[in-house]
């Protein structure tokens, strides 16, 4: 079929929807029909997908994925590069650019631009990081830098796709929705993938809701949005003037209805209903709690600098927390602001003041709860800089795309330890690249999944979050 | 569980229920091989292993497959073997057959090892209408679907009562409740002649394009925005009135292709064909700074077959960007040469001049007028000469009455006229220029210029086109898709036929409605499917003739509803032994819900329109930024198909409810029930003014009881009265609500604080209004309301 998650009105056919196999009709797995049914019987409406995930035992329980939108640079981050200093002003080498794809430098002289800002060793471990990041200064023995990324699209909008889908085509399904798909949601109250963008900094990129788009998965698998101020869901917010109380009589009414539907027609589907509704119901109480900063105390509000209801990525680190705490299996947060082709240094430090610390903070809050070891972080663009120099408004960067730097920590991440690098212009990674499907790979795998039997059936093929293409569990970072 | 498992070994061999098919090559062997072996040993001749393809029975049978022989039948000895080195598939591929397939394989080796010509590249042939002495059947299609259903041990369902009928009905045809006349012209009389002319009724409203062009702009990605990075606005709109018109008109569906693919080649293009050529501007763009025109006229090229394939070939060409498809005859050659036919298209433009402005800048752009627009200023014109032509009398006489009420006229027309030319809307058209060069792109890579430079071809496998030395074009692929003697028209027939039984019985004969693909489905049905497809031709194209048809056989009014027996013994329901039950769309969600509210504006076409939405809903936007100005008053409460589509941020409503963001092709949304349309149905401000209108409009009535107005609501809302448990639910729920406003009257005022602008609100109780306005919410959040039974 061409979407297996059509549910028709069957019981077997919302079974199959509700634990996914994936599999069209004519390639029915007899057995996995059977462990369907079973695993059914309750219409939970965050269940997981799969019945077969996961395929090993997972590292981490869940993911936070920091996303600096725009691309932060690396050279002025997590790669140091003294060569760059060198040649700063000098014409860029054209072994290094010729026949490469480029962005908005295309057709101008190239330049290269020495790194700037300083570096030095920190931690026990004695990873380079910029000065731009005091505070990821303090996690250096915490955190696992790969300085071997490479990503295959160079415009903002596409490579966001490329990085949360493993494709720039549309329509394909955010990791996410795969990881939430796979394993379900630990919450009863919330959806099980969560979205939080935050306001502050330089004009932002824009950035699509297909980023956290289920695709071809049944949309209950798809990010849903908190906002940072007003609603904190959609339409989560009862009709003015109606209480708690009606609102309660309202869905029992409904589903009394429905009931009594149910009980005519046999049909499977208002089973389902009656369970969205409790969830939805639930969600009117468990997301305002959420949202709701005031039982956190000051010295945690401290920590992160957050002020409630500002929609600061201070406040999110502090609800990414929570979100953690009640069972959240993906959560992703998105700084905008980091694309910096002039001006460099000034807009370095609007984000990284914005962002660096409340990094931190959930790092080390989510250790002192003893959270960190199950929950994977992970950190970085959509992808790197230049070390050309572009300059509009400043010295600054052009999107870069093969090379550059993100780092992970928590569960089954090994702490202070440096990954691959990049040749000494930080151009090309060079040394144990590390491919977007790669990273997609590590991190199915930390949360007990299998990459390549990790498949759903969609338009004739076995799709997966790492496509058809080489991909490898990068275990090197792996403790 | 048992039971099913018995009948999924029998299916699965073919052998359904004990009935005891043969083999078929194109049902049951075809789709093993696909998905298992043509990967490395199918069409993709670079990545083929062992020199060997299976999906070609001269080559197959060269050695790997001996006719009759299993012993000696290479292909049956890998798959059996447990040698991990000889084994097939693969252990590292990550497939495997299950006994149930070898066994299969094994018996259809035994038989000779028949192949069939693929199903989805012959021209559908003439079929034999199967004999039945059942007076069941209406419909020759009746006769396909019954002999299927006693082959299958099974008889169709009891047919629907006729209030689910007529709603049945009236959804799909006109994506709309029906009106309480029609349900009850229906229920006083539900002969096969009622029901015929209200088919007809259905078919004639201007609703029914509406209805179908949801569809169709589904397919073509139809979208009020660019897609791609600040997804600012594009000119489009008049393209969809343009649909929503053909459908109206019955616009036969070759023709409707042509205009689409190539109006602006077309000898005398109008208005009309150019603004049908929009299609080829309906994909995403991206107008951000620092796009690299090669790379992205690359990936508009891509996109363009893929929906081109999807659309008409049912294909997905789109595979085969960077390599031979894996799966299906398309070769990278072939994707390319398809491609080339767009070359012409003047789509770089906006490179040069596309602006971050709302909207943005995608010339070539005209402005223009719809249809009707166009007719009725034509009328204007010629009446308003005609009056002007007549000579004036003598300067000095007395103006005469008549001149007097000449003058009026000639006035009120001139300011129509003023009218109607100010109401141009500008919309993107397709406009010829020099083909820019194409090449086959290596691993579709656009840096890559090494591969050979490509003309427009079609698919070598199906066929060439006749055109000479002249280089082929748009127009000549358009005819070809639709010619069927030539071309492929019977494939294309029969891809669209599948689709439009799709919108009536919820499941395609084959149910991949977009890829009829050696990976999709093959049809269950497929002589019946052949049949529709030359009915489809034969009826000059007619999409209504086809609707019509296909509602009016005892196929479609079966009863919905299945036995738990029914439904184990045929989950998906192959054998259309009953009507398919699923949520209704979310246009259809919202029409609904105006219609019953009163508040709803059946006017047809015009600029996208904008409802509530949640503040900040597109503060992610930028470039620039984006305010959302809801419309005002009749903007509020038009139809769903007006709504503007922002694909990156699609109105929260819709999203909710499965519509698609047109991104990509959509031949069938999915159909979800999760939390988030429950919240929609429940808090969406929009919902809750149609409840306030819809209690308001039951509060107008003259006074009756209590009783009696929760019967009519229910009544208004789902057709039919309320039963005995129903009327209990809702007497309840409203005397707790009533309670409840009469305790807290302030509460009253909050709820309808919105509702001044279309609600006399003076005229009511607001306690009354508020508690009726609950039970109007408690009904647009039933389940019977929400579905298509």
């Amino acid at each position: 079929m061409n979407n297996p998650f059509t549910p028709e009105s069957s019981m077997v056919q919302r079974r199959t929807f509700l634990k996914g196999s994936g599999i069209g009709l004519g390639h029915l797995a007899l057995t996995k029909m059977l462990a369907n049914d079973a695993a059914a019987a309750g219409a939970d409406a965050n269940a997981s997908g799969r019945s077969d995930t996961p395929h090993h035992l997972p590292k981490a329980k869940r993911v936070i994925f920091l996303c600096m939108a725009g691309g932060p640079s690396h050279l002025e981050t997590f790669d140091y590069k003294p060569k760059l200093a060198e040649l700063d002003g000098q014409p860029m080498p054209d072994s290094f650019t010729q026949g490469q794809p480029i962005a908005q430098l295309q057709g101008k002289q190239l330049k290269c631009q020495g790194p700037l800002t300083k570096f030095a060793k920190y931690g026990n471990s004695g990873q380079l990081i910029s000065d731009f990041l005091p505070f990821h200064q303090k996690m250096a023995d915490q955190i696992c830098v790969v300085r071997s990324l490479v990503t295959e699209q160079i415009n903002h909008d596409p490579a966001h796709t490329f990085m949360n889908t493993g494709t720039a085509i549309s329509g394909r399904p955010s990791m996410g929705s795969w990881v939430t798909y796979g394993l379900g949601s630990e919450t009863e109250n919330l959806p099980g993938f969560v979205v939080l963008t935050s306001v502050g900094g330089r004009n932002p990129q824009p950035i699509a809701s297909r980023q956290w788009s289920a695709g071809f998965l049944p949309s209950r698998f798809q990010g849903v949005e908190f906002n940072g101020s007003g609603q904190p869901v959609n339409y989560v917010q009862p009709p003015p003037g109606i209480t708690r109380k009606q609102q309660r009589r309202l869905i029992d009414a409904v589903s009394a209805l429905n009931q009594h539907q149910l009980d005519k027609t046999g049909d499977p589907e208002i089973e389902t209903r009656l369970s969205t509704y409790e969830l939805a119901y639930r969600m009117q109480t468990s997301v305002p709690e959420l949202a709701d900063l005031a039982d956190e105390p000051q010295h945690i509000l401290d920590m992160y600098g957050a002020k409630p209801g500002d929609g600061t990525y201070a406040s999110n680190c502090l609800l990414a927390r929570r979100l953690a705490e009640r069972g959240v299996r993906f959560i992703q947060l998105y700084h905008r602001g980091w694309d910096h082709h002039g001006g460099l240094v000034q807009y370095m430090n609007t984000c990284c003041g914005l962002t660096d610390r409340p990094t931190w903070a959930l790092l080390t809050d989510l250790q002192q709860r003893g959270m960190l070891e199950d929950t994977l972080i992970i950190w970085g663009g959509e992808f790197g800089r230049t070390p050309m120099f572009q300059g509009k408004g400043g010295a600054g960067r052009d999107h870069h795309i093969k090379g550059f730097s993100m780092w992970l920590a928590g569960g089954g991440i090994k702490p202070g330890y440096s990954h691959g690098g990049t040749d000494e212009l930080g151009y090309h990674a060079v040394d144990d690249v590390v491919h977007v499907r790669d990273l997609h790979a590590t991190m199915l795998h930390l949360l007990g999944i299998d990459h390549r039997r990790f498949t759903v059936r969609h338009q004739g093929l076995d799709m997966r979050l790492t496509g058809v293409e080489p991909s490898q569990v990068v275990h090197d970072i792996l403790v | 569980m048992r039971f099913l498992l018995i009948i999924a070994v029998l299916w699965v061999l073919g052998l359904d229920f004990g009935f005891a098919d043969e083999i078929s090559f194109n049902r049951d062997v075809r789709p093993i091989l696909s998905d298992k072996c043509f990967s490395c040993h199918g069409p993709d001749g670079k990545h083929r292993e062992a020199d060997l393809r299976l999906d070609v029975e001269k080559d197959a049978k060269e050695s790997a497959i001996i006719p009759g022989d299993v012993e000696l039948s290479e292909v049956i000895l890998r798959i059996i073997s447990t040698d991990p080195d000889s084994q097939m598939p693969p252990p590292d591929s990550g497939k495997s057959l299950t006994a149930e397939q070898i066994d299969l394989l094994k018996n259809w080796v035994r038989e000779g090892a028949p192949y069939q010509a693929y199903w989805a590249y012959s021209k559908p042939l003439p079929q034999r209408i199967p004999a039945t002495q059942s007076k069941w059947p209406r419909d020759p299609i009746d006769h396909f679907v019954l002999t299927a259903q006693i082959n299958h041990g099974m008889e169709p369902a009891k047919d629907a009562d006729p209030v689910t009928l007529i709603r049945r009905l009236a959804f799909d045809l006109t994506g709309l409740p029906p009106s309480q006349r029609q349900v009850e012209t229906y229920v006083a009389d539900p002969t096969r002649q009622t029901f015929a002319r209200l088919v007809d009724e259905f078919l004639d409203s201007p609703a029914f394009g509406e209805r179908m062009a949801i569809y169709w702009l589904d397919l073509v990605r139809y979208a009020d925005t660019v897609g791609y990075h600040g997804d600012q606005d594009h000119n489009i709109s008049p393209y969809r009135d343009y649909v929503i018109d053909c459908f109206n008109r019955d616009v036969p569906f070759d023709e409707f292709s042509r205009q689409q693919l190539a109006g602006d080649l077309l000898a005398g293009a109008d208005d009309n064909d150019l603004v049908a050529s929009g299609y080829n501007r309906l994909l995403q763009t991206s107008h951000e700074g620092g796009v690299q025109p090669k790379e992205y006229l690359a990936m508009y090229a891509a996109d363009r077959i893929r929906n081109l394939s999807a659309v008409w070939f049912g294909a997905t060409v789109g595979c085969a960007q960077c390599h031979d498809h894996k799966y299906d005859p398309y070769t990278i050659q072939d994707f390319y040469s398809l491609a080339a036919f767009f070359a012409d298209v003047d789509e770089d433009q906006h490179f040069k001049v596309g602006s971050n402005a709302l909207p943005t800048r995608r010339p070539p752009e005209i402005a223009v007028l719809t249809r009707w627009q166009r007719e009725r200023l034509r009328t204007i014109d010629q009446k308003l000469s005609e009056l002007r032509s007549v000579p004036a009398k003598s300067e000095n006489a007395k103006p005469s009455e008549s001149t007097n009420s000449k003058a009026a006229t000639i006035a009120r027309l001139e300011q129509e006229q003023a009218q109607l030319q100010a109401a141009k809307r500008t919309t993107m058209i397709t406009q010829s220029t020099e083909p820019r060069e194409m090449r086959v792109l290596p691993r579709g890579d656009w840096l890559d210029e090494s591969g050979p430079i490509v003309t427009p071809s079609v698919p070598a496998f199906l066929g060439t086109l006749q055109t000479g030395d002249r280089r082929a074009n748009r127009l000549d692929l358009a005819n070809w898709l639709v010619d069927e003697q030539e071309g492929v028209g019977g494939l294309t027939a029969r891809v669209m036929a599948n689709r439009l039984w799709f919108l009536l019985f919820g499941r395609g004969i084959s149910s991949s409605l977009a890829d009829f693909g050696g990976q999709g489905e093959p049809p269950t049905h497929p002589e019946l499917l052949d049949h529709l497809a030359i009915q489809f031709v034969q009826d000059n194209w007619s999409v209504k003739r086809m609707m019509r048809r296909l509602v009016l056989t005892h196929t479609y009014q079966q009863s919905s509803q299945a036995s738990p027996e029914m439904i184990s013994a045929d989950p998906n329901n192959l054998w259309f032994a009953r009507q398919s039950r699923y949520r209704l769309s979310a246009e259809m969600v919202r029409d609904q819900a105006l219609t019953a509210s009163g508040l709803f504006i059946a006017d047809v076409g015009g600029p996208s329109v904008r409802p509530h939405q949640p503040a900040g809903y597109y503060r992610h936007l930028n470039f620039p930024r984006r305010v959302y100005s809801p419309d005002r008053g009749s903007g509020q409460y038009r139809r769903g198909v007006y709504i503007h589509w922002q694909r990156q941020f699609l109105h929260p409503m819709l999203k909710a409810m499965d519509a698609p963001s047109r991104e990509e092709c959509t031949a069938q949304r999915p159909r979800s029930n999760t939390p988030l349309e429950a919240l929609v149905l429940l808090n969406d401000p929009s919902l809750v003014d149609t409840s306030i209108a819809l209690a308001s409009r039951l509060l107008k009535r003259p006074a009756i009881s209590t009783p009696q107005r929760l019967r009519e609501i229910f009544q208004i809302v789902l057709s039919r009265p309320p039963d005995e448990t129903e009327m209990s639910v809702l007497t309840d729920f409203f005397t707790k609500e009533i309670e409840h406003y009469r305790t807290a009257p302030q509460a009253a005022t909050m709820l309808l604080e919105s509702a001044d602008d279309f609600v006399d609100t003076e005229m009511v109780s607001p306690v009354e209004l508020a508690s009726w306005t609950g039970v109007a919410r408690l009904l647009l959040n039933a389940h019977e309301t929400v579905t298509r039974q």
